[in-house]
């Protein structure tokens, strides 16, 4: 009984571990290159949340055509975030671009709560359930899978296969000598950053699909600290590193939640929210460079 | 002796505002609320400038040690309140446990974060105070989610008039207290190797370690000191001017954010700015939450941008730049 209550929690695990992990390609794609930590992250998730929840109260869309629309807006939000702010603080002591991003992300929370209000939302799109014996998935959660692995697929894709893809792994590599080799480097730190806003906008889009409910202005901070744990476990600069771990972290967050709650006395979903803080300060202290790179 | 008395010229401007505050909250009808929240904000302020100002590392957890510090000073309440004994000794005691509770939690913290550098510190401080909050709530520890409120306590050990006199009038003259020993011990470390070598890990963590500066110790040093000074704040606004302690208010990040405005806005670093940035920040916020309620942090959050791009040194660094080599800055660091 526990045994199939534990599996089917974990395959919950991985169906949320696959959203996390592209709800994290963003911040990691964005340290990568310009060796910023965007600590609003969460904020953009919410922003994603939000244009999901809109468009399907007010056009009656599709959640899943909302994935484009959130990856342009997110798109436009990184490139004006990136001209007014980070691009001046590039060469400023780190403490700067801490506290930019995170006023940012303050910025984005009030601007939504002036337009929405600050109550707790949801919307309900009714797609069935698929029954997998030990557990129950909502094809919804399914969907947003899928969706995350394509999105990391197509990212895996572009930074391979094309040649602004490899411009960005240059810089990622070596920012000197990127320039040396003819580089635009101003050029792939614009793109890169936009592009992170984007996947991180769309993957707003996704954490509704799997929860549609709660959304409100200041969802987004568990979702930066789970992020940076995420994060940091794929070794901070790498945005498939950043997916894998997403996928773990989504199993332990799950399994602990099964095993936490056989304790008496405790509340378990506070206990998982307290253990993934520990991972992080664990991970930190003995792999900053994340468990999957092999030094 | 002139040397040494010199050295502690650029108190005088820090003493003189509390003061005049002081002054003002006393004699003008009305003002004592305004000045209770800028005292409030000039000690966060000179507390969180020890850590901030001083090394240039970001600990998005601060206030976690507040948090505890709150607890501690309720913890002490609520379990020696039957010990008749004790009177006004229990906030005494209150105060030790805050301080030690902030100062065990920073060290603990301190040990694994300070290893870490720049942007992966403040990565690991981002989930301090939640983390926290959540074990407290998970584990059930001091009555987890339901808090503590020891009100009926605090009446009962002191008598109803000492204790409403304790949370109206004395715990903010405490408050102005501990912002004078914050000052002190600030430029105390300024003017000492503590100071010097923190200068040199500021500027440039590398050098710093090649010329044999310890970098970790002084580091810890100032990270305690900080969180140690947050704990009696905590326990001081928080405790003893509310006594109640609920996990999700005591562990707000919203006040973090507060202390990294001031301090910034002030000047990172020196010695006057954390008043200066409270003053500005603290009356701003005050009437803007008159004349537009809810949209400070709206307000607040461009500026911070603003003055991160255009005015990296704050108001007293600016004011230093400007008024270079002239006597007045011999009062100003």
């Amino acid at each position: 009984m526990l045994l199939e209550h534990l599996a089917g929690n974990l395959i919950q695990g991985l169906v949320l571990g696959a959203i996390y992990g592209m709800a994290t390609m963003g911040l990691s794609l964005i340290f990568g290159v310009l060796k910023v930590v965007n600590v609003g992250h969460g904020a953009f998730i919410m922003v994603g949340a939000f244009i999901t929840l809109w468009i399907f109260n007010a056009l009656g869309l599709n959640p899943i055509f909302s994935i484009p629309i959130a990856f342009a807006v997110g798109l436009g939000l990184g490139l004006i975030f990136y001209s007014l702010a980070i691009r001046k603080l590039l060469k400023a002591p780190e403490l700067s671009t801490l506290l930019a991003t995170f006023a940012i992300g303050i910025l984005l929370e009030e601007l939504v709560k002036l337009i929405f209000g600050s109550e707790f939302r949801g919307y309900n799109w009714v797609v069935g359930k698929i029954n997998l014996g030990v557990t129950v998935l909502p094809v919804a959660k399914l969907y947003a899978c899928i969706g995350s692995i394509i999105i990391a697929l197509l990212l895996y894709l572009w930074f391979n296969r094309t040649r602004a893809g490899s411009a960005v792994r240059s810089v990622v590599e070596d920012d000197e000598g990127a320039r040396v080799c003819g580089v635009n480097v101003g050029g792939v730190y614009a793109l890169s950053f936009a592009i992170g806003i984007g996947l991180t906008v769309a993957s707003g889009v996704l954490v509704t699909m799997f929860i549609p409910v709660g959304i409100n202005p200041y969802m987004g901070g568990g979702y930066t600290l789970k992020a940076f744990v995420i994060a940091v476990l794929g070794g901070l600069s790498s945005p498939y590193g950043a997916f894998f771990g997403g996928l773990i972290f989504g199993i332990v967050e799950n399994g602990s939640y099964t095993l936490f709650a056989l304790i008496p006395g405790v509340e378990p979903f506070a206990l998982t929210r307290f253990l993934s803080f520990v991972m992080l300060l664990v991970i930190l202290l003995i792999r900053p460079t994340g468990i999957l790179k092999a030094k | 002796m002139r040397k040494t008395v010199q050295r502690y010229y650029p108190l005088f401007p820090v003493f003189a505002a509390y003061f005049i505050l002081f002054l003002v909250g006393k004699n003008v009808s009305g003002m004592w609320q305004l000045v209770s929240t800028l005292l409030f904000y000039c000690a966060l302020g000179q507390a969180f400038n020890i850590f901030l100002g001083m090394t240039g590392y970001v600990d998005f957890g601060y206030v976690a040690f507040m948090g505890v510090g709150t607890y501690g000073m309720a913890i002490a309440i609520t379990r020696l309140a039957h010990v008749e004994a004790l009177g006004v000794l229990i906030v005494a005691i209150g105060f030790a446990m805050a301080l030690v509770m902030a100062a065990l939690l920073s060290v603990a913290v301190g040990a694994v974060a300070l290893r870490l550098r720049g942007a992966y510190f403040a990565i690991a401080t981002i989930g301090v105070n939640e983390g926290f909050r959540f074990l407290i709530e998970g584990a059930k520890i001091w009555n987890g989610s339901d808090g503590m409120i020891f009100t009926a306590q605090l009446n009962q050990i002191l008598g109803r008039e000492t204790a409403s006199a304790l949370s109206t009038f004395w715990a903010d003259v405490i408050v102005l207290i501990i912002a004078v020993l914050a000052a002190f011990v600030t430029l105390f470390y300024m003017k000492s190797k503590i100071g010097y070598a923190l200068t040199a890990l500021r500027e440039d963590e590398d050098a710093a370690v090649v010329m044999g500066i310890n970098v970790t110790k002084y580091k810890i040093i100032a990270f305690i000191t900080s969180a140690s000074f947050a704990g009696l704040v905590g326990a001081t606004s928080w405790a003893l001017k509310t006594p109640y302690v609920f996990p999700p208010e005591v562990f707000e990040i919203h006040y973090t954010i507060e202390a990294i405005i001031i301090v910034l806005l002030g000047g990172a670093g020196t010695l006057l700015g954390p008043v200066a940035g409270a003053l500005i920040y603290g009356i701003s916020k005050y009437y803007l939450s008159i004349f537009l309620p809810g949209f400070q942090l709206l307000i607040f959050a461009p500026i911070i941008i603003i003055i991160i791009i255009l005015f990296p040194e704050g108001v007293i660094g600016m004011l230093k730049k400007s008024f270079r080599d002239s006597t007045l800055m011999r009062f100003i660091i």
